[in-house]
């Protein structure tokens, strides 16, 4: 396990090396001065540039400009905004825990629903059950993502009444700040009205996290499908089966430990997928998450906000990555790899 | 007395054309406390006919008997679910490729432990999880793994193929099985570790008065420890009768050749030369030839081979062949 972690770590820190250099050439590769870029100092006089341009090395080799720039994203310097001229470090901070929140809530119900009804489909191959689930796969897939949101809003909200479309929470409920995961700070708050913010928030947060779910659900419903197929057909299943056990007892002792395994493996790499549907569900729903200010910060060719949401962003993705990853491995043991020779 | 009795057993890939005949007409008849050897060529059947008798083979196969009985009991009038209850009640298996056969994420312990028949625990239900435990290092030790402790807590990966074996072995013999089927035990061990297995086996065999079925492609390996031995080719039953006459005078030209192939058969033949072998190899499933499917490799074939031959029996020695080398001992 320790080999394993020290494995994980060097990989988080050559890719974090990776996705600092290209945030940094990005604010080459953007139209405009590089130094404005980077600072998002667009008001600035010829002289307040030149102090920028000093305060970055400009006038220094490459290497040590990303140095320094490295510098400055520990220092929690991340430049300002060139549009509202607020902080980037401060405005990201703000909106990622939104994000957090919807995209994790996603993923939760895109796993517990995916994933039990591949592995039904599964057991009931080449019956109707599987057939069935299979083409709902196929079309809950296609269905393009804004359409959807649209599509539910105007049921759920509009005609039927049932659940709120915009936003993050009621504005009547006024929570302090702490952890910024707003479940969190709800829990946390002594507000009197504790119990109906919760519910508030949670009303607030079915739909979009169902519709940024429903794609990836089917993912997982077809990877969980082919991985319990697989699994039912290895040799340790016939043993099991000769060894005298009942179906049910196959399925539940052995099939879906070792079916689950492979499809952990595969969660870190749809979570991206879903990063990106998350980031179209927030304008549609009007969540104050980092993907709709980044859409913004994209329409107002704001470059320093979309480099500093871009790395914030990916961060949190290989963030997620590592920990599925981390998951896979306390559920496998081969994955560990400790030899260990009785006898 | 029979306990398990095989009449033309006959297993079909189910394809999207035509069905293959991958097994075609095997008898097996298996005597209480017999170990008999069923050998053949890699590729002959031997897999998928260990695996139609406990009944582990899936949908895309499908399965034909004469006649299928043990201890009695007409096991094709039974529905397959009951089938399997009555079978693996007594028959138990060793699969080829012991690894593979064991859960990847599931500790030894616990798999041995799950082998373990319910109807041999007396205690409640308290008492059950312990006495599991208990029964399972009892399994271990009866295999001959002293160290039981460390060997329930690893996982398949952790322990070496032998071990894999052993355990294989200790799980089948969780639920006293009066047949215990081993399907190649010993293939890609050491000699060491393949002797070890087939000393534990038939010890098994004369302390608990167990038959075995030992499954082999080699038929020198087994001979040394089998009473009666069946061959096969090509999923086509070829000669089965007692070992002696197996070896020493075999009917069929192909367990002919299987023995003039062994080098402990051939120790008068000077060093250095070559073995007798069949030219060609075993036709693949998709490409049988009809008849016997021996002739295209067969030194006797004659016109009359393009009819299957039918099993002939001269006092309990069956061959299935029509010009056997009966007349020539
Ligand atoms: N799952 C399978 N699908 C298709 N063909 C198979 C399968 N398993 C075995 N066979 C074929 O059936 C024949 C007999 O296989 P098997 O019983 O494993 O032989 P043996 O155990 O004697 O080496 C072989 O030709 C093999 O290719
Ligand atoms: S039946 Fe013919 S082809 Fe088959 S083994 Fe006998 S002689 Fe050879
Ligand atoms: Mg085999």
């Amino acid at each position: 396990m320790l080999i394993f972690t020290l494995r994980r770590l060097n990989l988080f820190l050559f890719t974090m090396l990776i996705l600092s250099i290209l945030s940094f050439s990005l604010s080459f590769l953007f139209p405009g001065e590089q130094i404005i870029n980077i600072s998002g100092q667009i008001n600035a006089t010829p002289e307040g540039i030149e102090l920028v341009a000093l305060e970055y090395g400009k006038h220094e080799s490459l290497i040590t400009q990303y140095w320094i720039y490295l510098n400055q994203l520990f220092e929690g310097n991340w430049g300002v905004s060139m549009t509202s001229q607020l902080p980037i470090y401060g405005e990201i901070l703000n909106h990622l825990p939104a994000t957090i929140e919807l995209t994790m809530t996603a993923l939760f119900i895109a796993m517990v629903t995916g994933i039990p009804i591949g592995f039904i489909a599964a057991i009931n191959h080449r019956k109707k059950a599987d057939d069935f689930i299979l083409s709902f796969a196929m079309i809950g897939y296609s269905i393009p993502i804004f359409w959807l949101g649209l599509l539910t809003i105007l049921i759920f909200s509009i005609q039927l009444g049932w659940l709120p479309s915009a936003g993050q929470i009621s504005l009547l409920y006024e929570i302090k700040q702490v952890t910024g995961i707003q479940f969190i700070d709800i829990l946390l708050s002594d507000s009197p009205y504790k119990w109906q913010a919760f519910q508030n928030a949670s009303s607030h947060i079915i739909l979009p996290s169902c519709v940024v779910a429903l794609a990836p659900a089917t993912i997982f419903i077809r990877l969980a499908r082919t991985s319990m197929l697989n699994v039912l057909d290895t040799h340790y299943i016939k043993a099991a089966m000769a060894k005298g056990l009942t179906f049910q007892q196959i399925i539940y002792r052995h099939a879906i430990r070792n079916a689950l395994v492979n499809v952990i493996r595969d969660v870190g790499l749809q979570f991206a997928n879903l990063v990106t549907l998350a980031m179209v569900t927030e304008v549609i729903f009007s969540w104050p998450g980092i993907g709709r200010w980044l859409i913004e910060s994209i329409y107002q060719r704001d470059y320093t906000a979309i480099q500093g949401g871009l790395l914030a962003l990916s961060c949190f993705i290989f963030l997620v990555h590592i920990l599925t990853d981390f998951i896979y491995a306390t559920l496998n043991p081969l994955a560990r790899e400790t030899h260990r020779g009785p006898q | 007395m029979n306990i398990l009795d095989i009449r033309n057993l006959s297993i079909k890939l189910l394809t999207s054309t035509t069905p293959i005949l991958a097994v075609d007409r095997v008898s097996l008849a298996m005597k209480e406390g017999e170990v008999r050897g069923l050998v053949g060529e890699s590729g002959s059947g031997k897999s998928l006919l260990a695996q139609a008798i406990v009944g582990v083979l899936d949908d895309k196969w499908q399965v034909d008997a004469d006649r299928f009985h043990w201890r009695g009991i007409d096991l094709m009038r039974l529905s397959v679910d009951e089938r399997k209850k009555v079978i693996s009640k007594d028959v138990a298996m060793i699969f080829q490729e012991p690894m593979a056969c064991l859960d990847p994420t599931t500790t030894i312990g616990a798999q041995l432990e799950e082998a373990v028949d319910d109807e041999q625990l007396t205690g409640y239900f308290w008492q059950r999880k312990q006495q599991r435990k208990l029964a399972a290092a009892n399994l271990l030790h009866k295999v001959g793994i002293k160290h039981h402790e460390v060997c329930t807590k690893s996982y398949p990966h952790q322990l070496t193929e032998a071990l894999c074996q052993r355990v294989m072995i200790a799980m089948a013999l969780a639920k006293r099985p009066i047949l215990l089927i081993a399907d190649e035990p010993t293939a890609a061990m050491e000699s060491t570790n393949q002797n070890q297995i087939f000393r534990l086996l038939a010890s098994l065999n004369q302390l608990k008065n167990m038959s075995i079925l030992l499954i082999s492609h080699d038929l020198e390996n087994v001979t040394h420890w089998t009473n009666t031995i069946t061959v096969m080719y090509s999923g086509q039953f070829v000669e089965a009768g007692t070992t002696q006459h197996i070896f020493n005078k075999p009917y069929h030209p192909y367990t002919r050749a299987l023995v003039d192939s062994s080098p402990k058969a051939n120790m008068q033949i000077p060093m250095k030369s070559r073995l007798m072998t069949l030219p060609g190899s075993i036709p693949i499933l998709q490409h049988l030839p009809i008849g016997c499917r021996l002739g295209p490799r067969c030194p006797k074939a004659q016109k009359a081979c393009v009819q299957a031959p039918k099993v002939k029996n001269y006092h309990g020695h069956q061959v299935s062949c029509h010009y056997s080398l009966k007349g020539s001992y």
